[in-house]
């Protein structure tokens, strides 16, 4: 598909760059776009993930798009695009560095959204919330529920005592009461 | 002493907007006006401008000016325009001193205009105070050997050796390797005009043979510089090759005798040779060499075979190292390159995949005279390959091996892909590169008629990693090609790296022997990047080539002819003007220690009848003696303790 879209130069801004200078990835701008983070990449290769294009995106300040890019989601920081990049730039940093941002500005994946969700909610992201994980427990000759907060439903309120703390709630836009499960 | 009272005039130099743009001068020349001495205290746009030297000397006229101070750019570059200035008014040269407020002040405090302009008060201070302690000195002048040491017999010191010794001076060229030719010899044609390299290089080398002005050395290493410009004390080690060279008719009747077989440096490995050889059959001089680590034993009961079959009685077992000592004028280092280890990037699999290989390796394959006889295979199956394709950038552009662009892998590779496309139309060449820099006279052509005529492929993008494939016996390469945004998988049956050049191995150690620095880089420090290259930071070495930084064969011939012009300029006038900044010794408080003898780095100080004795040509004026004598006795002139003193007191003055 030919993408008919123009950039427009005024849209170009050094800020994101910056930012990311600032915050330790300090060799970003020296990026030669020689594509071997993309070449390197494991996930890559089963995926659309292009690691290059998402540090392109980045350094002209393209914001919306390189935040709200599903493919910045794909990395498993496994690091290999650090390791071999010819201009040593911390690449690995560099998309997790886009992922903290992109939560702030409101751009998390729901998937990610829910399982915050069940932390807020149940102390767990992957709580014990299905009988049969208590079977196989039980088969194996444990407890029903681990000595987590499954056993002590108390500690939930401290949990979310220290999520509020932390300020995690409104990062990811948490409403009490109003959560639907399904998400 | 000088008894005269000093008379200092004070000029402080804009640089347009260098130093003005962040200095305050009004106010630097109105403080400068209240320094002890300080006559005159004027500024201009450019002191080192006609009307900028006309103002000194104006000044100097009319107030009786003794002593001239210049707050302006470096010494280095400016200091001897203002002494000639001083010489004109016919004052002593020395009795001038230079305050560097641009490098020292504006240009590193650019975004602190208020402590640069304390800053500069201080140095101008200094400066001033210094002056007044200035004596005057006489430059002397020393002879220059007519004679020349080129170190290293590859094209730049080929072509060096021969500018000088056709200008009728005696050339001392000294090669490591038995024969000359260096890296080019290993070359089967060049960019961009696809010369033949053996047929435009095999005539200067046998001109190397025969001149009369040339004493070669070859398999020969420099071990010890000592003296000083003009007058260099050079000691070469000839190692034996147990072969004399004037006997040795290269019959080759040894070769059919000899048991040994080692794989062979000149074909890269790719062939093999005799512990007996000949490193190729141009080689000069055109002699065998015994290469003892692969030799039997030279006895007749361990081997002694070649020595059987020699007719000419060529060969001396007994032959024993020797050291040969030269005096030498001028030097000019061209000691090459080394290719980059390409086992060092790992994710290429060099060294794992036979058919991984070298563009240098490529280079012997393609040529006539190499392992293959000009045919190109696969090592691995020794069969007809039908991919190939080229990775550059290998080592290079690379912040974890050298992060330097190499300047002649996208020339090489574009010149190998048109030679394989010439000779194979149907093997596909593919080139993965970054950029491709193809910036010398011809070379845009060059690249341009390359992918036009010869059907060359070109990704661009660097290649992120090279494995084995799953399901054949070829090599798969991955990269992405950045122009359309998409991974490419390619698979080749042989894969040339471009590998990159690097400072040759042991260029620190004759960096030491010779005195001279290497840049970051590891390749030989020049005096100045523009417009001093040829020469370095000791007087009389000149370097060229490669050893200097990455180089084509036009550039290195270049650069060669040049250091030639400035080693002939020194030795051609015979004389060479010294800095008479050599340390002196105050006889009667020298206790004979021998501290500042121990001390000297360049073996300037001898201690005789327990008095220090200074040979002024090699003193450099470096202050080590004048730091560690016990007595104050020893100090360098134009950097006295007095003057010294006088400006750290003018430092820790209370600032006005």
């Amino acid at each position: 598909m030919i993408d008919r879209r123009i950039i427009n130069g005024s849209k170009i801004d050094s800020e994101l760059a910056d930012d990311m200078t600032k915050a330790g990835i300090d060799r970003i701008r020296s990026c030669i776009q020689c594509g071997t983070c993309t070449g390197a990449c494991p996930s890559g290769r089963r995926t659309a993930m292009r690691t290059r294009q998402l540090i392109r995106k980045a350094l002209l300040g393209f914001r919306e798009e390189v935040l709200s890019d599903p493919d910045l989601w794909v990395c498993t920081t496994c690091g290999t695009c650090t390791e071999r990049c010819p201009r040593k730039i911390d690449v690995t940093e560099a998309i997790l560095y886009l992922r903290n941002l992109a939560c702030q500005e409101g751009y998390m994946r729901p998937e990610h959204r829910a399982v915050s969700v069940k932390l807020i909610e149940t102390g767990h992201a992957v709580p014990i919330d299905d009988e049969k994980w208590s079977k196989m427990r039980e088969d194996l000759g444990l407890s029903p529920l681990p000595p987590t907060v499954h056993s002590y439903p108390k500690a939930v309120k401290e949990i979310q005592h220290i999520i509020k703390k932390t300020g995690f709630d409104k990062l990811i836009n948490y409403k009490e009461g109003k959560e639907d499960d399904k998400t | 002493m000088s008894t005269e009272e000093p008379k200092i005039g004070v000029f402080i130099c804009h640089c347009g907007s260098n130093i003005a743009g962040v200095i305050d001068i009004p106010q630097l020349v109105e403080y400068t006006a209240t320094l002890p001495n300080v006559v005159v205290a004027e500024d201009y746009r450019y002191m080192c401008s006609d009307p900028g030297q006309d103002l000194i000397r104006e000044r100097a006229r009319e107030k009786g000016l003794n002593r001239v101070v210049v707050a302006a750019c470096s010494p280095t570059l400016h200091e001897p325009t203002f002494r000639r200035v001083l010489e004109s008014m016919g004052l002593n040269p020395f009795f001038f001193d230079m305050s560097n407020i641009r490098e020292h002040c504006s240009w590193v405090h650019t975004h602190e205009e208020e402590a640069a302009l304390e800053k500069a008060k201080d140095l101008v201070r200094m400066a001033v105070a210094r002056a007044a302690e200035l004596e005057p000195l006489v430059q002397k002048e020393v002879d220059v050997k007519a004679s020349v040491l080129v170190v290293g017999a590859g094209i730049a010191g080929i072509q060096a050796a021969l500018d000088i010794a056709d200008a009728g001076y005696k050339v001392y060229l000294v090669e490591k390797e038995p024969s000359i030719g260096g890296h080019m010899a290993q070359l089967d044609k060049t960019f961009p005009t696809l010369d033949c390299s053996s047929c435009i290089l095999t005539p200067k080398m046998s001109l190397i043979g025969q001149h009369p002005n040339i004493e070669l050395l070859t398999y020969s290493e420099v071990r010890e510089v000592d003296g000083f410009v003009g007058n260099f004390k050079v000691k070469v080690e000839r190692k034996p090759r147990f072969v004399i060279e004037d006997k040795c008719t290269a019959c080759a009747d040894c070769l059919e005798v000899c048991p040994v077989n080692v794989p062979d440096e000149f074909n890269t490995g790719l062939g093999w040779r005799k512990a007996i050889y000949i490193p190729f059959a141009q080689a000069v001089p055109n002699a065998y060499i015994i290469d003892t680590e692969h030799c039997l034993g030279m006895t007749p009961i361990a081997c002694g075979k070649c020595k059987d079959s020699c007719e000419a009685e060529a060969i001396d077992y007994e032959m024993k190292p020797e050291i040969l000592e030269l005096d030498i004028g001028a030097i000019i280092v061209t000691t090459g390159f080394k290719l980059f280890n390409a086992m060092e990037q790992l994710e290429y699999g060099y060294g794992k995949y036979p058919d991984v290989m070298t563009n240098l390796e490529m280079e012997r394959m393609l040529s006539a005279a190499g392992p293959t006889d000009g045919k190109i295979i696969r090592p691995s199956s020794m069969k007809k390959p039908k991919d190939i394709a080229y990775i550059q950038c290998v080592g290079s552009r690379n912040e974890r091996y050298n992060n330097y662009c190499s300047r002649v892998c996208c020339m090489a590779a574009l010149k190998q892909a048109r030679q394989i496309r010439e000779k194979y139309p149907d093997i596909n060449v593919t080139i993965f590169y970054i950029d491709m820099r193809a910036f010398g006279k011809g070379y845009e052509e060059f690249y341009e008629s390359t992918s036009r005529e010869y059907g060359v492929t070109f990704v661009r993008g660097r290649v992120a990693e090279v494995r084995g494939s799953f399901d054949s016996d070829r090599i798969v390469i991955r990269a992405e090609d950045t122009l359309l945004g998409q991974p490419v998988e390619a698979e080749a049956d042989i894969v040339v790296l471009s590998c990159g050049i690097q400072a040759a191995e042991n260029q620190g150690d004759l960096a030491r022997v010779l005195g001279i620095q290497l840049s970051a880089d590891g390749f030989f420090l020049e005096a100045h990047p523009k417009l001093r290259p040829v020469e370095t930071n000791t007087d009389g070495i000149f370097i060229a080539g490669a050893a200097q930084g990455p180089k084509d064969i036009p550039d290195s011939v270049a650069q060669a002819k040049g250091a030639a012009a400035s080693a002939l300029t020194m030795v051609t006038a015979g004389r060479v003007k010294v800095q008479p900044y050599a340390a002196v010794v105050n006889e009667e408080l020298c206790a004979g220690c021998g501290i500042c003898e121990a001390s000297c780095p360049y073996g300037a100080v001898k201690v005789v009848d327990n008095v220090a004795q200074v040979t002024e040509a090699q003193c450099k004026g470096c202050g080590t003696c004048a730091a560690a004598c016990p007595n104050e006795a020893i100090a360098p002139q134009h950097f006295t303790m007095d003057q010294i003193i006088a400006q750290l007191d003018a430092l820790f003055q209370e600032a006005r």
